[in-house]
């Protein structure tokens, strides 16, 4: 039932960038489920970078609440086709 | 330059009666409970300062990290404590008896908190992010002198409505004029030009609304408010952030259409058809048959008509990061894919 809802089983595009002096990745690009949390996308990041202590921006602007939905983020604050994420291992945008 | 309401909801405070966790009590007899009012825009951690001298006495040795829990239910700080009580107390409580814990932060189910600075990268955040939505961008925020930054803050902190509304008007995050009560958007002293700029183009493009909801989906009937069930789990509420777009000019815009428009799922083809019409419409979404009914929507403590102008909600019963926080109990078959 689920695949009839579009929303709900979407996937969404996320660019991960690297920003100061953060480690870029070698796949900058992936996709995870619209209904996951951001604090996935959080967590992948303090995997792959293993850090403990990451700063997570979208749109180089704002950190959101790890609570946020990824579809959400995607609807608000989405350009061409996916959400961008910035990271840095210190706080680059207060 | 604020409104009658804004005033009230900054002035708006809950009663709270804190107990230590048994488990942080070294003393006999254990501490008594801290009563303490609440600001509504304020945040948990920030209490701090007054819970920790009160309780130092009984904790035993070791690292303090404050956090509270209600009935077991760990509490998010990031969320305003009016928006808390609103959501966690249908049938508000008063005091409401929370417990405070010094030791043993729930780390899995809460973000990490420094205290103030924390709650202050949060605020400041969340600000960011309502700019985004109002405007594109969050520059206005990011170009903020430190002092304002600073000021703006404080105000919040300390609730001074006044230099709020000072400092922030400088952000011209101002959304809507609400023609309803015959208030223009509070304006800058300086810089009129700007100012003639956001009237002349608010009154012809959609306003985008920034909007935290927080539904509960109840399976079950109830009557009393009372009798409405207890949450104990996070996951339980659907935390939803999508923007209320609307014309400030043409239709009469209410509160109703509002959470039609954020909740699409919830309201098949309904959004300019009437609850009842489109309960009448034949098995387009079997799942919807039986349409929604609103338990209990509150904002800022009170419960608004369906019927009012979304225009004069936002106005006066927006938080200070320009978010509306609405706590939504929906009686409903939960959606497909949920």
């Amino acid at each position: 039932m689920a695949s009839d809802n579009p929303i709900a089983s979407r996937k969404v595009v996320v660019h991960l960038r690297a920003t100061g002096d953060a480690p870029i990745l070698k796949q900058a690009k992936f996709k995870i489920a619209g209904t996951d949390k951001f604090s996935k996308v959080i967590d992948f990041l303090r995997r792959q970078l293993h850090k403990e202590t990451l700063f997570v921006y979208v749109n180089s602007a704002f950190s959101p609440s790890p609570d946020q939905l990824v579809n959400d983020l995607y609807d608000n604050f989405g350009i061409d086709g996916k959400l961008v994420v910035n990271y840095a291992c210190s706080m680059a945008w207060g | 330059m604020e409104t009658e309401a804004q005033k009230y909801v900054w002035d708006g405070a809950i009663p709270l009666q804190i107990h230590l966790h048994d488990s942080e009590v070294t003393t006999l007899p254990p501490p008594s409970p801290a009563l303490i009012l609440a600001p509504r825009i304020g945040y948990l951690p920030l209490l701090s300062s007054q819970l920790k001298p009160f309780f130092s006495d009984a904790l035993p040795p070791g690292v303090d990290t404050i956090w509270f829990d209600y009935k077991g239910l760990p509490l998010k700080w990031y969320i305003p404590t009016g928006v808390l009580f609103d959501l966690l107390c249908a049938e508000p409580e008063r005091p409401w008896n929370l417990t405070v814990h010094f030791r043993g932060y729930p780390g899995h189910i809460l973000i990490p908190c420094d205290g103030e600075d924390s709650v202050k990268w949060s605020y400041i955040n969340s600000l960011k992010e309502a700019a985004y939505i109002i405007h594109g961008s969050s520059k206005n925020v990011m170009n903020m002198s430190h002092p304002d930054q600073v000021e703006l803050w404080r105000s919040v902190m300390n609730g001074k409505l006044e230099t709020y509304n000072r400092i922030s008007s400088k952000l011209k995050l101002g959304i809507i004029g609400d023609e309803f009560s015959g208030k223009p958007n509070p304006s800058p002293l300086k810089g009129q030009q700007s100012v003639n700029e956001t009237e002349a183009t608010a009154a012809r493009k959609a306003s985008r609304v920034p909007v935290r909801l927080y539904l509960w989906i109840v399976d079950k009937d109830f009557d009393d408010l009372e009798e409405a069930p207890n949450f104990d789990r996070w996951d339980q509420v659907s935390y939803i952030n999508r923007p209320v777009e609307f014309y400030t000019e043409g239709k009469y815009f209410t509160l109703l259409d509002a959470v039609k428009s954020i909740l699409p799922e919830f309201y098949p083809g309904s959004l300019n058809t009437t609850k009842a019409e489109s309960k009448d419409e034949p098995g387009i979404e079997p799942e919807n048959e039986s349409h929604p009914v609103i338990k209990l929507l509150r904002i800022q403590g009170i419960e608004p008509k369906m019927e009012i102008p979304f225009s004069w909600v936002v106005n006066n019963l927006m938080n200070p990061d320009y978010f509306l926080h609405i706590c939504l109990y929906i009686q409903a078959p939960k959606p497909i894919g949920t």
